[in-house]
Protein backbone atom coordinates (compact mmCIF):
# COMPACT_ATOMS: atom_id res chain seq x y z
CA UNK A 1 0.00 0.00 0.00
CA UNK A 2 1.16 3.63 -0.39
CA UNK A 3 1.54 6.72 1.43
CA UNK A 4 -1.17 7.61 3.61
CA UNK A 5 -3.29 10.35 1.86
CA UNK A 6 -4.50 13.67 3.16
CA UNK A 7 -8.21 14.99 3.35
CA UNK A 8 -7.56 17.42 -0.19
CA UNK A 9 -6.73 14.08 -1.88
CA UNK A 10 -9.36 11.86 -0.60
CA UNK A 11 -12.07 14.18 -1.58
CA UNK A 12 -9.94 14.76 -5.02
CA UNK A 13 -10.77 10.97 -5.32
CA UNK A 14 -14.36 10.63 -3.38
CA UNK A 15 -16.03 10.28 -6.70
CA UNK A 16 -13.80 7.76 -8.25
CA UNK A 17 -13.96 5.62 -4.96
CA UNK A 18 -18.15 5.72 -4.89
CA UNK A 19 -18.29 5.03 -8.75
CA UNK A 20 -15.56 2.03 -7.68
CA UNK A 21 -13.13 3.38 -10.58
CA UNK A 22 -9.97 3.64 -8.34
CA UNK A 23 -7.33 1.49 -8.72
CA UNK A 24 -6.90 -1.53 -6.39
CA UNK A 25 -3.93 0.27 -5.00
CA UNK A 26 -5.78 3.84 -4.74
CA UNK A 27 -8.98 2.40 -3.43
CA UNK A 28 -7.02 0.90 -0.63
CA UNK A 29 -5.04 4.29 0.25
CA UNK A 30 -8.50 5.70 0.17
CA UNK A 31 -10.60 2.93 2.28
CA UNK A 32 -7.92 3.97 4.91
CA UNK A 33 -7.81 7.14 4.99
CA UNK A 34 -11.75 7.01 5.69
CA UNK A 35 -11.02 4.61 8.18
CA UNK A 36 -9.28 7.27 10.75
CA UNK A 37 -10.59 10.34 8.93
CA UNK A 38 -14.50 10.93 10.54
CA UNK A 39 -14.93 13.98 8.48
CA UNK A 40 -14.24 12.34 5.14
CA UNK A 41 -16.14 9.36 5.98
CA UNK A 42 -19.38 11.40 6.95
CA UNK A 43 -19.18 13.37 3.49
CA UNK A 44 -18.21 10.13 1.54
CA UNK A 45 -21.99 8.61 3.27
CA UNK A 46 -23.58 11.72 2.32
CA UNK A 47 -22.66 11.79 -1.15
CA UNK A 48 -22.87 7.56 -1.60
CA UNK A 49 -26.70 7.72 0.23
CA UNK A 50 -27.27 10.57 -2.68
CA UNK A 51 -26.11 8.03 -5.34
CA UNK A 52 -28.48 5.51 -3.82
CA UNK A 53 -30.99 7.04 -3.80
CA UNK A 54 -30.63 8.63 -7.82
CA UNK A 55 -30.46 4.25 -8.19
CA UNK A 56 -33.21 3.81 -6.03
CA UNK A 57 -36.02 6.09 -7.81
CA UNK A 58 -34.75 4.87 -11.45
CA UNK A 59 -35.44 1.14 -10.56
CA UNK A 60 -38.92 1.89 -9.59
CA UNK A 61 -39.70 3.04 -13.52
CA UNK A 62 -40.58 0.47 -15.87
CA UNK A 63 -41.54 -0.24 -19.29
CA UNK A 64 -45.07 -0.05 -19.72
CA UNK A 65 -46.41 -3.33 -20.13
CA UNK A 66 -48.34 -2.12 -23.49
CA UNK A 67 -45.21 -1.24 -24.56
CA UNK A 68 -43.43 -4.53 -24.01
CA UNK A 69 -46.14 -6.36 -25.72
CA UNK A 70 -45.84 -3.92 -28.64
CA UNK A 71 -41.78 -4.46 -28.99
CA UNK A 72 -42.49 -7.94 -29.01
CA UNK A 73 -45.02 -7.93 -31.61
CA UNK A 74 -42.69 -5.65 -34.02
CA UNK A 75 -39.43 -7.99 -33.59
CA UNK A 76 -41.56 -11.33 -34.06
CA UNK A 77 -42.59 -9.93 -37.56
CA UNK A 78 -39.27 -8.43 -37.86
CA UNK A 79 -37.62 -12.42 -37.59
CA UNK A 80 -40.46 -13.81 -39.52
CA UNK A 81 -39.18 -11.51 -42.36
CA UNK A 82 -36.03 -12.79 -41.99
CA UNK B 1 -47.21 -17.77 -34.74
CA UNK B 2 -43.48 -19.39 -36.65
CA UNK B 3 -40.94 -20.02 -33.76
CA UNK B 4 -38.03 -16.91 -33.95
CA UNK B 5 -34.68 -18.33 -35.61
CA UNK B 6 -31.74 -18.74 -33.17
CA UNK B 7 -30.93 -15.40 -34.10
CA UNK B 8 -33.96 -13.88 -33.42
CA UNK B 9 -34.47 -16.40 -29.35
CA UNK B 10 -30.50 -14.94 -28.78
CA UNK B 11 -31.59 -11.24 -29.41
CA UNK B 12 -34.85 -11.52 -27.47
CA UNK B 13 -32.88 -13.10 -25.02
CA UNK B 14 -29.87 -10.98 -24.30
CA UNK B 15 -31.96 -7.63 -25.23
CA UNK B 16 -35.32 -7.88 -23.71
CA UNK B 17 -34.03 -8.02 -19.94
CA UNK B 18 -33.15 -4.32 -20.81
CA UNK B 19 -36.23 -2.46 -21.74
CA UNK B 20 -37.13 -1.14 -18.06
CA UNK B 21 -33.49 0.70 -18.47
CA UNK B 22 -34.15 1.68 -22.36
CA UNK B 23 -37.46 2.91 -21.84
CA UNK B 24 -36.16 4.61 -17.87
CA UNK B 25 -33.15 6.36 -19.88
CA UNK B 26 -35.36 7.05 -23.18
CA UNK B 27 -37.94 9.37 -20.73
CA UNK B 28 -35.16 11.04 -19.20
CA UNK B 29 -33.38 12.09 -22.53
CA UNK B 30 -36.92 12.82 -23.93
CA UNK B 31 -38.74 14.24 -21.20
CA UNK B 32 -42.26 12.77 -22.33
CA UNK B 33 -43.59 9.10 -22.38
CA UNK B 34 -45.13 9.08 -25.96
CA UNK B 35 -41.44 9.82 -27.55
CA UNK B 36 -39.82 7.60 -25.01
CA UNK B 37 -42.53 4.60 -26.10
CA UNK B 38 -41.04 5.14 -29.51
CA UNK B 39 -37.48 5.77 -29.08
CA UNK B 40 -37.38 2.29 -27.62
CA UNK B 41 -39.26 0.90 -30.04
CA UNK B 42 -37.06 2.50 -32.73
CA UNK B 43 -33.93 1.23 -30.55
CA UNK B 44 -34.81 -2.27 -30.25
CA UNK B 45 -35.92 -2.49 -34.14
CA UNK B 46 -32.34 -0.42 -34.90
CA UNK B 47 -30.53 -3.32 -32.26
CA UNK B 48 -32.06 -6.24 -34.05
CA UNK B 49 -31.20 -5.22 -37.47
CA UNK B 50 -27.88 -4.79 -35.95
CA UNK B 51 -27.32 -7.82 -33.93
CA UNK B 52 -25.23 -9.24 -36.36
CA UNK B 53 -22.15 -6.61 -35.45
CA UNK B 54 -22.91 -6.85 -31.63
CA UNK B 55 -20.33 -9.28 -30.44
CA UNK B 56 -22.46 -12.08 -27.76
CA UNK B 57 -20.66 -11.51 -23.73
CA UNK B 58 -19.87 -8.03 -24.43
CA UNK B 59 -22.06 -5.55 -22.47
CA UNK B 60 -25.64 -5.70 -24.18
CA UNK B 61 -27.02 -3.22 -21.46
CA UNK B 62 -24.55 -0.55 -22.71
CA UNK B 63 -24.20 -1.85 -26.42
CA UNK B 64 -28.24 -0.82 -26.54
CA UNK B 65 -28.32 2.60 -24.51
CA UNK B 66 -25.34 3.52 -27.27
CA UNK B 67 -27.92 2.86 -29.68
CA UNK B 68 -30.80 4.43 -27.81
CA UNK B 69 -28.51 7.75 -27.08
CA UNK B 70 -27.63 7.89 -30.63
CA UNK B 71 -31.17 7.68 -32.07
CA UNK B 72 -32.48 10.28 -29.84
CA UNK B 73 -29.29 12.57 -30.62
CA UNK B 74 -29.87 11.96 -34.89
CA UNK B 75 -34.27 11.73 -34.63
CA UNK B 76 -34.80 13.05 -31.71
CA UNK B 77 -32.84 15.90 -30.66
CA UNK B 78 -33.24 18.79 -33.14
CA UNK B 79 -31.08 21.00 -31.79
CA UNK B 80 -26.96 20.76 -31.89
CA UNK B 81 -25.72 20.33 -28.44
CA UNK B 82 -26.29 23.06 -26.39
CA UNK B 83 -23.77 25.69 -26.14
CA UNK B 84 -24.49 26.62 -22.46
CA UNK B 85 -23.03 23.19 -21.30
CA UNK B 86 -19.55 24.28 -22.10
CA UNK B 87 -20.15 27.39 -19.79
CA UNK B 88 -21.50 25.48 -17.37
CA UNK B 89 -18.55 23.17 -17.23
CA UNK B 90 -16.69 26.31 -16.11
CA UNK B 91 -18.85 26.73 -12.75
CA UNK B 92 -17.41 24.81 -9.44
CA UNK B 93 -21.07 24.74 -7.88
CA UNK B 94 -20.91 24.44 -4.09
CA UNK B 95 -21.06 21.51 -2.24
CA UNK B 96 -24.29 20.64 -0.68
CA UNK B 97 -22.97 18.71 2.15
CA UNK B 98 -20.51 21.70 3.60
CA UNK B 99 -23.60 23.80 3.59
CA UNK B 100 -25.87 21.26 5.78
CA UNK B 101 -23.63 18.76 7.39
CA UNK B 102 -25.00 20.08 10.92
CA UNK B 103 -28.17 19.83 10.27
CA UNK B 104 -28.28 16.65 8.06
CA UNK B 105 -24.89 14.87 7.58
CA UNK B 106 -26.88 11.83 6.37
CA UNK B 107 -28.40 13.56 3.80
CA UNK B 108 -31.84 12.13 4.83
CA UNK B 109 -33.50 14.64 3.21
CA UNK B 110 -33.08 13.47 -0.26
CA UNK B 111 -35.32 10.08 0.57
CA UNK B 112 -38.12 12.47 1.21
CA UNK B 113 -38.72 14.05 -1.93
CA UNK B 114 -41.10 12.34 -3.67
CA UNK B 115 -40.20 10.35 -6.98
CA UNK B 116 -41.69 12.97 -9.08
CA UNK B 117 -39.82 15.40 -8.02
CA UNK B 118 -36.45 14.02 -7.94
CA UNK B 119 -37.43 13.24 -11.85
CA UNK B 120 -38.50 16.41 -12.45
CA UNK B 121 -35.23 17.86 -10.92
CA UNK B 122 -32.98 15.91 -13.21
CA UNK B 123 -35.16 16.39 -16.17
CA UNK B 124 -34.44 19.96 -15.83
CA UNK B 125 -30.60 19.43 -15.93
CA UNK B 126 -28.37 20.85 -18.97
CA UNK B 127 -29.31 17.90 -21.33
CA UNK B 128 -25.04 16.99 -21.62
CA UNK B 129 -25.10 16.65 -17.84
CA UNK B 130 -28.16 14.98 -17.55
CA UNK B 131 -27.19 12.23 -19.98
CA UNK B 132 -24.20 11.43 -18.28
CA UNK B 133 -25.53 11.69 -14.91
CA UNK B 134 -28.58 9.19 -15.58
CA UNK B 135 -26.06 6.47 -17.83
CA UNK B 136 -23.92 6.41 -14.67
CA UNK B 137 -26.27 6.91 -11.30
CA UNK B 138 -29.27 5.39 -12.32
CA UNK B 139 -28.51 2.96 -15.05
CA UNK B 140 -24.88 1.81 -13.25
CA UNK B 141 -22.67 2.61 -16.73
CA UNK B 142 -19.36 2.91 -16.08
CA UNK B 143 -16.63 5.99 -16.98
CA UNK B 144 -15.24 4.21 -19.85
CA UNK B 145 -19.13 2.35 -21.10
CA UNK B 146 -20.31 6.09 -20.64
CA UNK B 147 -17.47 7.99 -22.61
CA UNK B 148 -18.02 5.49 -25.59
CA UNK B 149 -21.41 5.77 -25.58
CA UNK B 150 -21.50 9.58 -25.87
CA UNK B 151 -17.73 9.54 -27.86
CA UNK B 152 -16.61 12.01 -25.56
CA UNK B 153 -13.57 11.95 -23.26
CA UNK B 154 -13.28 9.71 -19.70
CA UNK B 155 -12.21 13.20 -17.99
CA UNK B 156 -15.41 15.43 -19.48
CA UNK B 157 -17.69 12.36 -18.53
CA UNK B 158 -16.00 12.98 -14.83
CA UNK B 159 -16.55 16.36 -14.89
CA UNK B 160 -20.13 16.74 -16.38
CA UNK B 161 -21.03 13.79 -13.61
CA UNK B 162 -19.21 15.66 -10.61
CA UNK B 163 -21.33 18.82 -12.05
CA UNK B 164 -24.78 17.45 -12.64
CA UNK B 165 -24.58 15.77 -9.06
CA UNK B 166 -23.42 19.10 -7.55
CA UNK B 167 -26.58 21.08 -9.52
CA UNK B 168 -29.13 18.21 -8.60
CA UNK B 169 -28.21 18.27 -5.38
CA UNK B 170 -28.65 22.19 -4.85
CA UNK B 171 -32.08 21.89 -7.01
CA UNK B 172 -33.23 19.32 -4.60
CA UNK B 173 -31.97 21.35 -1.35
CA UNK B 174 -33.84 24.25 -2.45
CA UNK B 175 -37.22 22.08 -3.16
CA UNK B 176 -36.73 20.75 0.15
CA UNK B 177 -36.29 23.90 1.90
CA UNK B 178 -39.25 25.67 0.01
CA UNK B 179 -41.41 22.93 0.62
CA UNK B 180 -40.53 22.50 4.89
CA UNK B 181 -39.15 19.07 4.09
CA UNK B 182 -35.46 20.46 5.49
CA UNK B 183 -35.36 23.68 7.85
CA UNK B 184 -33.70 26.78 6.29
CA UNK B 185 -29.96 26.98 7.12
CA UNK B 186 -29.36 28.94 10.32
CA UNK B 187 -26.74 32.11 9.88
CA UNK B 188 -24.06 31.39 12.52
CA UNK B 189 -22.72 35.03 12.40
CA UNK B 190 -21.51 35.95 15.61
Amino acid sequence: MGEPINCREAAERLQDFLKQELTPELEAEMQAHLERCRPCFDEARFEANFVLMLEVRARRVECPAALRARIARLLQSEMERG
Amino acid sequence: MAEPSTAGRQFNAEALPHLDALYRTALRLTGDPSQAEDLVQDTMLKAYRAWRQYQPGTNAKGWLLTILRNTFINDYRRRKLEPIATDLELVEPHALYRAIEDVDPEGAFFAKIVDEKVLEAIDALPPDFREVLVLSDMEGMSYGEIAEALEIPVGTVKSRLFRARRLLQSSLYAYAVETGIIPPRENHDG
